[in-house]
């Protein structure tokens, strides 16, 4: 059977995993960093079970009401709680986050490990060909054509960002796979007559994964910011609230001297994508065979 | 002459590539691109007014037919008026985009030459409290929005409300003098922005080429540490390097910055591709699209040469990697 | 002409009380006389072709005005607005049954020099420009958007369109009678036909300029207009004086000049001088309020702003009466504007959720709903957080821009009863498990967002269930405009522009033969107020047409169709040392030849 491959393949990756983790674990910034989105992720899921956060769209208030007791990060325009609509907020980032790094790390994924398997026939021709043109279509083109494609759903925006980011997990999947289908361990997978889509996904695939996970935290944190520019022209979320909606608020109040909109989405935005990105850092380097701690 | 027979065989592989961008946007934009029609009818329009203007903008034409005419525009580089202002799209184009790569020139310059330097000093002290602090600033550059930054730069340097050093606004590149002063603001929010991403990359780029064998070797052979950063790194990072720069080329000179353009009042190309995007003004559209297919297939070629350019011996490493 | 776009403009209402826009260059520098004199005016958007005939936007209608004549324009200090002569010697002879009007145009005139003309030399304007100016709005090749004003209304020039738009046939009602004389003859009698003269569309364009310039006319405009352009793209117009532009000096008097409510703007400086005062006139498309308003507080910069609605609070001491803090009277004078049109949101009665429905049980509460719906709206609150809370709210569709506005009308429909619309909806059996879905359709945009959700608050402050109010956002607004002339849209938040002062111009907004694609959006349709408009449309102001106007109006408030309305109140900032008024309504851009940048300030400081 393919035993041999099969062994191969789980000492490596119990090796890769188990030094990762406990170098990561001696990483006090990465440790933090994790706990902070952890936090995040515990406010999210309190939106989404309803826990707080639930009057984000109430106009009960005052216009630009100060800090209060009522109102603890005061009011918009229209009366409407900035606490309650920052916090409200944090599910949405979470759920374009995650909704965009999975997809686009799938899709980056599959194609990826299937261009590079192939490489150099036309099959890797046509993927490449593909990430050529996507690459060069304007990106708000894309979104503007995919937001009107879709009438008004509210997935567009996310659509519309799969749709480019998984070129970037594509392109360094294909380099893995291209390395990976030399070793040894693949060789007898093809002796004993595994089927070349097992190979590729079971074999091959699952040893991409530290690249997957660290570009999938990084098209979260993509996303995230994205979506600020995308909500400012019009084009990002469609229902519910978001920081980039608010930050977009924002910009008409600011020179007004009404800063809490614009801070209140600014700081909160600014430490989930912080603490994502000394995540992601403390991750590449745990996973980075070569460092050495 | 070996170069050029390589350059025109590139070139030629390019066609299919510039086929799939120019029939994917067009299908994009006939299909799914706003209608133009009612913003050229007045207001109180019959169905035969209507009707009129779908027809002068091609829309009641076949797919196929416009398509075609697309490609012959390519081929010939005339797109005709815009159908916004009815400008000649080639005059918008060359009024607009040296004014886009002036913008855009030295915050790239800066952002990738500080990037490199940053990213080697973190490379050289990895692991240590230099190493650290850069790629925390880096991390910190990369966890804010652009829109906040060019907000707060703009409020910051240039309101009465802030150092009031420069103008909020407006292009003149009549003096060297008055460029510096309505380039500079725009270009530091553009660095503060890309040079932690930049920084990152580069870093990860220098540290990979560190750890590889033969840089080890030379390590255990007692070469000076210098020499082998000069000979052995530098040399190598350089075809990353230089692929990154060379890819980003045809996004600066053709997409514009819309947020830089159209907060800071610069009539470059970002603002009229968007305005095109968002109005519907297809011969706008077809230019910038095509045009940016062009330059993406010469970036490619130019990378190629330039890996040749940096280091003969690492053009043939890099086709076997 | 605003009108023809204004749908553009209250989809971006939050600039709105911005309208005036305006801004001096080179304030704070030395301005001798030897020197260059420049302004430096703003405005909201870029304006696209500067063609007379394609002229849709307020920015666009304000450089057409600049750049081109008319044979008539509003005076420049005179409110309520009255007419003058401007390219025309004297208001037009008027035949007895209405149908004919001759007009004399003043002679020596001269077009700007231009390399269009054979000689460079700008030619004098005669009446044969006019002819082809409104020929070219018959010609499909020009892309009129103004060719709605005269359609069917000329005799012979929808004919002369449909045998092929040739400029050597002559049309019967449009004639050069001689060298300097205008005649037009009209199928019916057309009471706004002289305001329409005052509009954009109708200025004098010269033929050899459109036939040697082609499609590229509309960014070489050639007129006779008190400036020419020199530069243009999407950021900056520079424009210089036109030499050529030799009129009789100004008369404060006759411009209407009212000392008491104008006299702190040091206009006298201008009374017996021929305009224009300035050489140079440049005007920056600022699209955002914060960059705006950082340009114009800076000084050097933009010298005329109008203050961002947001602002408002922030720069004024009291808002009734509007009085500027002291640290922003010392420094710049100060008007307000009101615009000469409003905001409102529109039901679409094709919807039979909740417009006409052929079960008249139904009609009659679909009636019923509308009204709550538009009891449920908070006027005042909507205007506090959108327009400064200095906007003017009235009943109906006739704002006090016009004379027809009536005062005495009912404010009830405008009133913000939350309670009175719960009682309704209960009286007629509307419940939160029957309400019906309704869908709120908005062009993208964080402003247009809270416009929904503002909405929405109110809605579900009288129990409309949250989840049944739907936003429908489009991608572009060239989305949503075919989408709304296509009535596929339920509930639209417009807003609305009047091209000339007579309530007619918002009164075709509910005239059922304007039905979408036209300007009916609404799709109302009541053939008893067809009736009455079709009645009006050819009677001469008098108190019996504004009489069936404003029962017009009635009709539309009690049918609860639209929810209406709000005319925004902007105010505008400008430098000390630059002696204007601005005017962005009907007067529009021709206010800035009359503008003048002194070396030291002018008036008087406001209280």
């Amino acid at each position: 059977m393919n035993a041999a491959a099969e062994a191969m393949q789980r000492r490596h990756g119990d090796s890769l995993w188990n030094k990762a983790w406990r170098k990561f674990r001696h990483d006090r910034v990465g440790v933090v960093a994790l706990l902070v989105v952890c936090a995040y992720a515990i406010v999210a899921l309190g939106v989404v079970l309803g826990w707080w956060a639930t009057g984000w769209a109430d106009i009960s208030g005052p216009k630009w009401a100060p800090l209060s007791s009522e109102h603890w990060l005061g009011t918009n325009i229209i009366g409407q709680d900035i606490f309650s609509r920052a916090v409200y907020s944090t599910r949405t980032a979470f759920e374009v986050g995650l909704i965009v790094a999975l997809g686009a790390t799938f899709i980056g994924a599959v194609l990826g490990a299937i261009a590079g398997f192939f490489s150099a026939t036309w099959i890797d021709e046509a993927v490449i060909w593909l990430m050529g043109v996507l690459d060069s279509v304007p990106f708000i083109l894309l979104v503007a054509a995919i937001a009107y494609s879709l009438q008004d759903s509210p997935w567009a925006m996310h659509i519309a960002m799969i749709a480019t980011f998984w070129i970037g997990t594509a392109r360094l999947v294909r380099g893995e796979v291209i390395k990976l289908k030399g070793q040894e361990f693949v060789e007898s997978a093809h002796a004993i007559g595994l089927g070349r889509m097992t190979i590729i996904f079971r074999h091959i695939l699952p040893n991409t994964f530290h690249v997957l996970l660290v570009q999938a935290t990084l098209s979260f944190v993509a996303a995230i910011k994205s979506e600020v520019i995308l909500s400012f022209l019009g084009l990002g979320v469609k229902d519910g609230m978001s920081w980039g909606l608010m930050i977009s608020e924002s910009t008409f109040e600011v020179l007004a001297g009404y800063f809490n909109n614009f801070i209140a989405a600014s700081v909160l935005m600014f430490g989930l994508v912080m603490a994502f990105n000394m995540f992601s850092d403390a991750l590449q380097d745990a996973l980075d065979p070569r460092t050495v701690k | 002459m070996e170069v050029l027979l390589y350059s025109l065989r590139k070139l030629l592989a390019g066609i299919p590539l510039v086929l799939g961008v120019t029939l994917i946007s067009f299908l994009l934009i006939v299909y799914f691109g706003p209608d133009k029609t009612y913003e050229l009818v007045g207001k109180n329009p019959t169905a035969e007014q209507i009707a009129e203007v779908r027809s002068q903008l091609g829309y009641d034409r076949p797919f196929v037919t416009r398509y075609m005419e697309y490609l012959r525009e390519i081929v010939t580089l005339d797109f005709g008026s815009s159908e916004s202002t009815d400008e000649k799209v080639s005059s918008i184009l060359a009024r607009t985009i040296p004014v886009s790569l002036l913008l855009a020139l030295p915050g790239f310059i800066l952002g990738n030459a500080l990037g490199v330097l940053l990213a080697l000093v973190a490379a050289y002290f990895r692991g240590g409290l230099v190493d650290k602090l850069i790629m925390g600033s880096a991390a910190v550059g990369m966890s804010v929005s652009y829109l906040i930054a060019i907000i707060g730069f703009q409020i910051l340097l240039s309101s009465a409300d802030g150092l009031d050093l420069f103008p909020v606004r407006g292009w003149d590149t009549s003096t060297p003098l008055a460029y510096i002063q309505h380039v500079t603001v725009p270009t530091l929010a553009t660095v503060f922005v890309a040079l932690g991403y930049n920084t990152r990359f580069y870093r990860a780029v220098i540290v990979e080429e560190m750890t590889r064998d033969h840089v080890r070797t030379a390590r255990a052979f007692g070469i000076p540490p210098a020499k082998i950063f000069y000979r052995n790194i530098l040399k190598n990072s350089m075809v990353p390097i230089v692929t990154r720069v060379v890819f980003s080329i045809p996004l600066i000179v053709i997409s514009g910055s819309l947020l830089l353009e159209s907060y800071f009042g610069i009539p470059g190309i970002g603002k009229v591709s968007y305005d095109a995007i968002i109005t519907g003004d297809q011969p706008v559209l077809k230019a910038v699209v095509a045009l940016t297919a062009i330059l993406f297939v010469v970036a490619q070629l130019l990378t190629d040469i330039c890996y040749r350019l940096v280091d003969p011996r690492v053009s043939l490493g890099a086709s076997t990697r | 002409m605003t009108a023809l776009r204004t749908v553009k403009n209250i989809a971006l209402c939050f600039v709105a009380v911005s309208l005036t826009a305006a801004c001096e260059g080179n304030g704070n520098g030395s301005s001798t006389p030897t020197e260059v004199k420049t302004f430096h005016y703003s405005m909201r958007s870029s304006p696209g072709s500067l063609d007379p005939a394609r002229v849709s936007t307020v920015s666009a209608n304000v450089m057409v005005q600049t750049l081109y004549d008319s044979l008539y324009a509003y005076k420049y200090l005179q409110r309520p607005y009255e007419l003058k002569p401007r390219l025309a010697a004297a208001m037009p002879e008027i035949s007895d049954d209405g149908l004919t009007y001759t007009i004399r145009l003043k002679q020596g005139i001269r077009f700007a020099d231009n390399r269009a003309f054979s000689n460079g030399r700008g030619r004098e304007v005669v009446a044969e420009d006019f002819v082809y100016a409104l020929k070219r709005h018959f010609d499909p090749d020009s892309r009129s958007v103004a060719a709605w004003i005269w359609q069917g209304r000329i005799v012979g020039l929808d004919e002369w369109k449909r045998n092929g738009a040739d400029y050597d046939q002559p049309v019967k009602g449009l004639q050069a009678i001689d060298r300097y004389v205008l005649q037009i003859r009209l199928t019916r009698p057309y009471p706004q036909l002289v305001h329409n003269l005052a509009m954009g569309p109708s200025a004098a364009v010269p033929r050899e300029a459109v036939e040697f310039y082609g499609r590229e006319f509309s960014v070489n405009p050639v007129g006779s207009g008190p400036f020419r352009l020199i530069s243009y793209d999407a950021t900056e117009a520079v424009l210089v004086r036109n030499e050529n532009f030799q009129r009789e000096p100004v008369s404060l008097a006759e411009e209407g000049y009212d000392p008491i409510t104008q006299g702190q703007y040091g206009l006298e400086v201008i009374d017996g001088r021929r305009a224009p005062f300035i050489d140079r006139l440049e005007i920056s498309f600022i699209d955002e309020g914060s960059a705006r308003w950082s340009s114009f507080t800076k000084g050097n910069e933009v010298q005329m702003a109008g203050v961002p609605a947001e602002q408002v609070y922030r720069v004024l001491e009291s808002r009734d009466p509007v009085v500027l803090k002291p640290e922003y009277a010392r420094k710049y004078h100060m008007s307000t504007e009101k615009e000469a049109g409003f905001v409102y949101t529109a039901f679409n009665m094709d919807f039979p959720e909740t417009g006409y429905h052929p079960d008249p049980v139904r009609n009659e509460r679909n009636r019923a709903l509308r009204c709550a719906i538009m009891k449920a709206r908070d006027w005042n609150a909507r205007n506090d957080s959108w327009y400064g809370g200095l906007g003017e709210i009235f009943p109906g569709i006739i704002p006090s821009s016009v004379p027809e506005f009536d005062p005495e009308l009912s404010r009830e429909s405008v009133e913000y009863d939350p309670e009175g619309a719960r009682a309704l909806l209960a009286e007629y059996g509307w419940n939160a498990g029957n309400l019906p879905e309704l869908v709120y359709s908005s062009q993208p945009g964080p402003t247009s967002r809270l416009f929904f959700e503002q909405f929405r608050g109110w809605l579900t402050n009288i129990g409309y269930p949250k989840e049944k109010i739907i936003l429908k956002t489009y991608a572009t607004f060239a989305d949503l405009s075919k989408a709304w002339h296509n009535s596929e849209e339920q509930l639209l938040s417009l807003g609305w522009l009047l091209d000339y002062p007579d309530a007619e111009s918002s009164l075709q907004l509910f005239y059922g033969p304007n039905r979408s694609p036209g300007s009916n959006s609404s799709n109302y349709s009541n053939p008893e107020y067809d009736r009455l408009y079709e009645a009006t449309s050819v009677m001469q102001p008098s108190a019996e047409r504004t009489a069936l106007y404003r029962q017009m109006n009635r009709m539309v408030i009690d049918d609860c169709v639209v929810i209406s309305g709000l005319s925004r109140v902007g105010i505008a900032l400008w430098h000390k040392n630059v002696v204007a008024l601005p005017d962005n309504n009907f007067v529009g851009g021709q206010f800035l030849q009359y503008v003048d940048v002194l070396d030291k300030a002018v008036g008087s400081a406001v209280r």
